[in-house]
């Protein structure tokens, strides 16, 4: 078991190197094929004032000018031991973990970040209760009434569901409930859990069910798949032959087996939004990770680029590391494979 | 250019304190009851009516408490005064920074003139106006208690001129200043003698050196550049986490990116400040508030100002001009902005001049006034470079203002040897709706001529510095047009064309505002008016140049902007300054 | 699983197994894999349905110069004398009527009934040929992986999980902003260029999931008796890949294949969206809806689009539910 956590975590950490190395080159090798300059690269550190002595200089400053393997090197050393900046006014600690410095706003990467995760967090938590009880649920009760009006009408509204962009739903519902009846809070509203929970919550609903809506759908699709194929298994007979009681053989039978790859989905789902719900953030106006992401492309702000991108991926492969791990809890042939 | 403010008329030489005492004397004592003969001098609360706040005080008052709500959808640059360059920022900075000298608060024109703040008068030009000299006040203090002298001013001034560190700010003072050769910045060079660009004879006096003569010293006195700093407290970029108030109110609590709350410094004396009421007890600046809430929430009076000043969104707008009671709570105020198409001669066809002008002619004027948002948030059809307010403005008649005239097009084809029309490459901003209304615009009505453009969006932060700006870029892709704007720093002919009309502006390297205007007859004027000391010449003189820009067809005039901002419920001392042409930040109050 | 919209995707929902079946019940019956999905298919009235909107959806997206030529206006014109100058929306509210069967767009009075049909044209085109690469790709790198097994699988299974965890869409928008900087090299410029960008970058992060899939078929397949047959009566690599292996993988690629193409739709209209995907004045579904979101006001300018986003994806949707379904008897509604 231990030999197989190091494995995978050994396994993990050289994903992410290799994203690392894929994202840098394609944000500071591929640009250069096309014909950049280091000097393209620097001067949009400087601002409207710069001359073009001064632009050679800030390339040679912030080493555009070194090979990339150099470049990289600096950027993954910085990330694991921190680096510094000189700002021309002082030289600017960026203490580990460094993942790298904007110049264009001329702070940290990672402190900003760290501002934002609970944003996301708290969209990306609140939505996916909601979607794992409700899509789950309705799932299983659509299997075990297959082919009833409920199941037909459930399964009608969960295929509407997976249809429709977040982007669409999202301003539909904040133009109908938010700016239309007031019931919710309008786009942009967040307030932290630890400040006020009922607010956290009451500003954050709109996102939640809108964002839990497309999952709780996909998630109903799923649950409902799977139930039927447990439910159709030999040892469920052999449960109800043995006089179980019918809520005891979904529950404990058919409902354990089919919620097992569900929960791997989940696993991955969930690291994947903590990387940035993008669209569900751009469409509320909500300050976290994927605007961020937003944010520094629009700018064109290479360090934040990296930055986020290596986060999200963090979050990503923890998540599949996190699910893998408890399935080798849970079944002991995944170790041997 | 967004980041340029709209600043203000240069009452070059003027001196004016009029009016300023009876504010001064209402401001200072709080025990004075409300609407005791303030700036709007006695005059009874504005009736709620459309641009009732554009020449008058709206609902003014002496009452002070209160909390000021602002937000702002986006964020600025900085709150560092030495590292700004948004008009919405210099408008605010005034109440946590004072500098040299400022602009009355005081709605429409006169809001343009400069009242000395820091100072305790105008600058005092000598040697031909190359020397400018002004007195501090008496008994000035930060906000720490200790006393704002001359030598804090100057250390602001140099500070801010280290670019490398504050990219954001204006670079007057790194053009005009004589600075010794081997002075880097107060950072790498503190030792080098700075006294032949600055000089502080005593606590009170500071004195400026100019490399050459300008009437206008005043207008760069009134730059955040010149709000004092104490060099022991400054942090380089991260000064912008505590800025040392020496303004009416201090921060209290800085969310970079989130918010900010001032409340009162207690270390501001009133009676050295003749301009500022200081009426509410602090003030709630939210930012990254989303843009659509931000209009509700000031519509429904939950909220005071949108900072940005800029006026209301698409949707927004809407309800407010349709709706007759929203229509009355709203100001219409033209800014000292033109936006505009710069139609580059570097790239062929466009190096003949009646090639140009078959754009010009070809162009629908009422389709680019809708693409910028109509005539009430978009603004008056321009016929020129130059906006109205600026003096030695004179209306230019030289193409039609309306759909487009596709026959004069045809001629000026014709006589360009392009009978058929030609193709070219249009250059936008591609996350700003309103450029790229106008290239899709453009693409439609010049088609009909025969002009074919192919239209291509540029992120903004890269487009003066590695796109449109960028004279090599431009000629490698053809990019015969692009679609940009500017505003005047201040309101002058210097304070507006400088940047945009001399060639000799213009580096290879890339970041220039000018992107189409190298014409050797403009710059010999322009070196001409800076020999002439009356203003009235100079005036003439700028207003020759934009006859010339016009007639040889360097650019396509699309509005003088013009903006639809929302009046705050439960607000006083309400007016449009003509300084930022927004509403001016610094007298307002909470009823 | 895909993580670009927000949402999960459609390919990792369906077990493999269960496609696999449809192997099965071509050794068992005999019968061609096209009559068998037809016989399935005919029986699947909602599948029907869903199947004969795509086929409209393609052909209004082949004919748009034709349907717009009759039922409206060129989708880039002008309509001016539509619009309110002082507040920029459509005059009485929508402009919907005889001559604009959709309305108009605020500001400029465009036709949104031809911008809505013309931009069915972008949307699918991306759509389909982004799937198309996604499966050639994953199809060749899954059956290699498959097939050869050791080093080789843990390589290309190695690149699968990278390219999993990137953050998609952030990847995509940034991907398409670096490579539309080789516009000059590349010797192609406008939509041409930027739709062989969408088409790269969507298909490109796409092929993993089919990628792993098709991996799973062929090491299944791989151990099969009538593979072991073909071996021992002395068939080569190449024979077994082409003859026994391949043919047997058309069920799962082209179910995946429909599957994945209504995810391509609404990646292509998320970028589109946030602002990186097709430029003016071409029209794309995401592009109208980010323009209408500033215009709430207007709330048909986000509807038509809308809808017809939504109205393409669930097409695909049941279409390629129905497939699934008609090529796996275990999964009967």
């Amino acid at each position: 078991m231990v030999t197989y956590i190091i494995r995978r975590l050994i396994g993990a950490l050289l994903m992410l190197i290799i994203v690392s190395m894929v994202t840098f080159s394609i944000f500071f090798v591929v640009p250069r094929l096309a014909g950049a300059t280091s000097e393209d690269f620097a001067s949009r550190y400087m601002g409207r004032a710069a001359s073009s002595e001064m632009i050679s200089v800030t390339a040679e400053k912030l080493g555009f000018n070194d090979p990339i393997p150099v470049q990289y090197g600096r950027w993954i050393s910085g990330v694991f031991v921190g680096s510094e900046f000189d700002t021309g006014a002082a030289i600017e600690q960026c203490p580990a973990p460094c993942f790298g410095y904007s110049f264009i706003k001329r702070q940290p990467v990672w402190p900003e970040l760290v501002d934002r995760i609970p944003v996301t967090m708290s969209l990306a938590a609140g939505a996916s209760v909601i979607w794992l009880l409700g899509g789950v649920s309705v799932g299983v009760l659509s299997a075990l009434r297959r082919g009833s009006i409920f199941d037909r009408a459930a399964m009608s509204v969960a295929l509407a569901g997976v249809s429709l962009p977040i982007f669409f739903t999202g301003i539909v519902s904040l133009v109908v409930f938010s700016y239309g009846l007031g019931i919710t809070a309008p786009g942009g509203s967040f307030t932290p859990l630890q400040e006020n929970p009922a607010q956290w919550a009451y500003n954050l609903l709109l996102p939640w069910i809108t964002l839990a809506f497309l999952y709780a759908a996909s998630y109903a699709r799923l649950t409902r798949a799977g139930m039927l194929e447990t439910m159709g298994e030999d040892y469920i007979r052999t449960a109800r032959a043995k006089g179980m009681k019918e809520s005891s053989v979904v529950v404990k039978h058919g409902l354990r087996a089919a919620l097992t790859p569900i929960l791997t989905i989940f696993g991955l789902d969930l690291g994947l939004l903590l990387g940035g719900a993008v669209l569900t953030e751009s469409t509320f106006s909500l300050k976290g990770i994927g605007d961020y992401a937003v944010q520094a492309i629009v700018s064109n702000d290479l360090p934040k680029i990296m930055g986020v991108t290596m986060v999200a991926a963090l979050f990503v492969v923890v998540a599949s590391l996190i699910v893998d791990l408890l399935y080798a809890v849970v079944d002991p042939r995944v170790r041997l494979g | 250019m967004n980041k340029r403010s709209a600043l203000a008329f240069a009452a070059t030489g003027a001196a004016l304190s009029l009016g300023l005492a009876a504010c001064g004397g209402t401001s200072s004592s709080p025990t004075t009851p409300a609407g005791g003969g303030a700036s709007g001098s006695g005059a009874p609360a504005a009736a709620d009516a459309f641009n009732a706040g554009l020449e008058k005080v709206f609902n003014p008052s002496d009452k002070k408490g209160g909390i000021l709500k602002m937000a702002i959808s986006e964020d600025w640059d900085s709150v560092d005064p030495g590292d700004t360059y948004y008009g919405l920022s210099w408008n605010l900075i005034r109440i946590y920074g004072r500098s040299l000298v400022t602009y009355t608060p005081a709605p429409g024109a006169e809001g343009r003139k400069l009242a000395p703040d820091l100072a305790e008068s105008l600058g005092e030009a000598s040697d031909g106006g190359k020397t400018w000299t002004y007195k501090l006040r008496t008994g000035l203090k930060f906000e720490d208690g200790t006393p704002i002298t001359s030598k804090d001013v100057k250390y602001a001034v140099l500070r801010s001129m280290d670019k490398e560190t504050f990219v954001n700010g204006p670079t007057y003072f790194n053009d005009w200043l004589d600075l010794p050769k081997d002075f880097k910045s107060v950072y790498k060079t503190p030792d080098v003698n700075t006294d032949s660009a600055i000089e502080t004879p005593d606590d009170q006096t500071i004195v400026f050196h100019l490399k050459k003569a300008y009437g206008g010293f005043d207008n760069f006195a009134a730059l955040p550049g010149t709000i004092p700093i104490p060099k022991d407290k400054d942090t380089g970029v991260k000064y912008r986490e505590h800025v040392i108030a020496s303004g009416p109110y201090k921060f209290d609590k800085v969310e970079a990116g989130k918010r900010y709350t001032l409340v009162r410094n207690e270390n501001w004396d009133p009676a050295t400040d003749p301009i500022r009421k200081a009426l509410p007890d602090g003030y709630e600046i939210s930012l990254g508030v989303n843009a659509d809430d931000l209009d509700n929430r000031i519509l429904s009076g939950d909220l005071h100002i949108d900072l940005a000043g800029t006026g209301v969104q698409p949707a927004a707008l809407g309800r407010v001009l349709s709706d007759p009671a929203l229509k009355a709570r709203s100001d219409n105020p033209t800014a000292t902005r033109t936006w505009y198409t710069s139609i580059i001669g570097d790239v062929p066809p466009l190096d003949n001049v009646d090639c140009r002008k078959a754009i010009i002619y070809g162009a629908d004027r009422v389709g680019l006034q809708n693409a910028y948002g109509g005539e009430f948030a978009g603004g008056d059809i321009a016929t020129g470079l130059m906006p109205p307010t600026l003096g030695g403005w004179k209306k230019l008649d030289l193409y039609p203002t309306g759909t487009g005239d596709a026959a004069k097009a045809k001629e000026a084809l014709t006589a360009c040897g392009k009978p058929d029309g030609f193709e070219t490459i249009m250059a936008y901003r591609a996350d700003r709706p309103k450029e790229k209304a106008t290239a899709e615009s453009l693409q439609q009505s010049l088609a009909k001529v025969g002009i074919k453009l192919t239209l291509k969006g540029y992120p903004t932060g890269d487009y003066f510095s590695l796109y449109a700006g960028k004279p090599d870029f431009v000629k490698k892709n053809g990019i015969g047009l692009a679609t940009n704007g500017w505003g005047a720093d201040w309101n002058d002919g210097f304070g507006f064309m400088s940047q945009i009309v001399d060639s000799r502006t213009i580096r290879e390297s890339g970041g220039n505002y000018n992107l189409s205007i190298k014409d050797k007859e403009i710059d010999a004027k322009i070196d001409e008016i800076f020999t002439k000391t009356e203003v009235a010449e100079r005036d003439a003189l700028w207003g020759e140049i934009d006859q010339r820009v016009m007639e040889q067809a360097y650019v396509l005039p699309g509005v003088w902007s013009k903006s639809v901002l929302v009046r705050p419920q439960g607000a006083t001392n309400v007016f449009v300054t003509g300084a930022f042409d927004m509403y001016d930040y610094l007298n307002l109050g909470v009823q | 699983m895909t993580a670009p919209l927000d949402a999960p995707g459609k390919p990792a929902e369906v077990p493999p197994e269960a496609v696999l079946a449809g192997s099965d019940a071509k050794a068992i019956q005999g019968r061609s894999l096209g009559q068998i999905a037809w016989m399935h298919l005919k029986r699947d009235k909602v599948a029907l349905i869903g199947a004969g909107v795509v086929v409209l959806l393609i052909l209004t997206a082949i004919f748009a110069p034709l349907i717009v030529s009759v039922f409206g206006h060129p989708p880039n014109e002008f309509h001016q004398e539509m619009i309110d100058t002082s507040t920029m929306t459509p005059k009485g509210g929508t402009g919907i009527g005889g001559e604009f069967l959709f309305g108009v767009e605020p500001v400029n009075g465009r036709d949104l009934f031809s911008r809505v049909i013309y931009g069915a044209r972008i949307s699918l085109l991306i759509a389909v040929l982004a799937t198309f690469l996604s499966v050639v790709i994953g199809t060749v790198m899954g059956v290699v992986a498959g097939y050869f097994g050791g080093w080789v699988d843990t390589l290309i299974s190695r690149a699968m999980d990278v390219f999993l965890a990137f953050p998609l869409l952030v990847f995509a928008m940034a991907l398409v902003g670096v490579l539309g900087q080789f516009e000059q090299s590349l010797g192609v410029s406008g939509d041409t260029l930027r739709i062989g960008l969408l088409i790269f970058v969507i298909g490109f992060f796409n092929w993993p999931y089919i990628g792993r899939i098709i991996r799973g078929q062929t090491l299944s397949l791989r151990e099969r008796e009538f593979v072991d047959a073909a071996r021992s009566l002395g068939a080569r690599g190449p024979y077994i890949l082409f003859r026994e292996i391949l043919p047997n993988l058309i069920a799962p690629i082209l179910v995946y294949a429909t599957l994945l193409i209504p995810t391509n739709v609404l990646f292509e209209a998320a970028l589109s969206f946030l602002g990186v995907g097709i430029q003016a004045p071409t029209a794309t579904w995401g592009g109208m809806l980010s323009q209408a979101v500033k215009f709430y006001n207007v709330p048909h300018f986000m509807f038509f689009p809308g809808m017809a986003i939504f109205i393409t994806v669930l097409a695909f949707n049941l279409f390629g539910d129905g497939l699934r379904d008609a090529l796996d008897p275990k999964s009967s509604r």
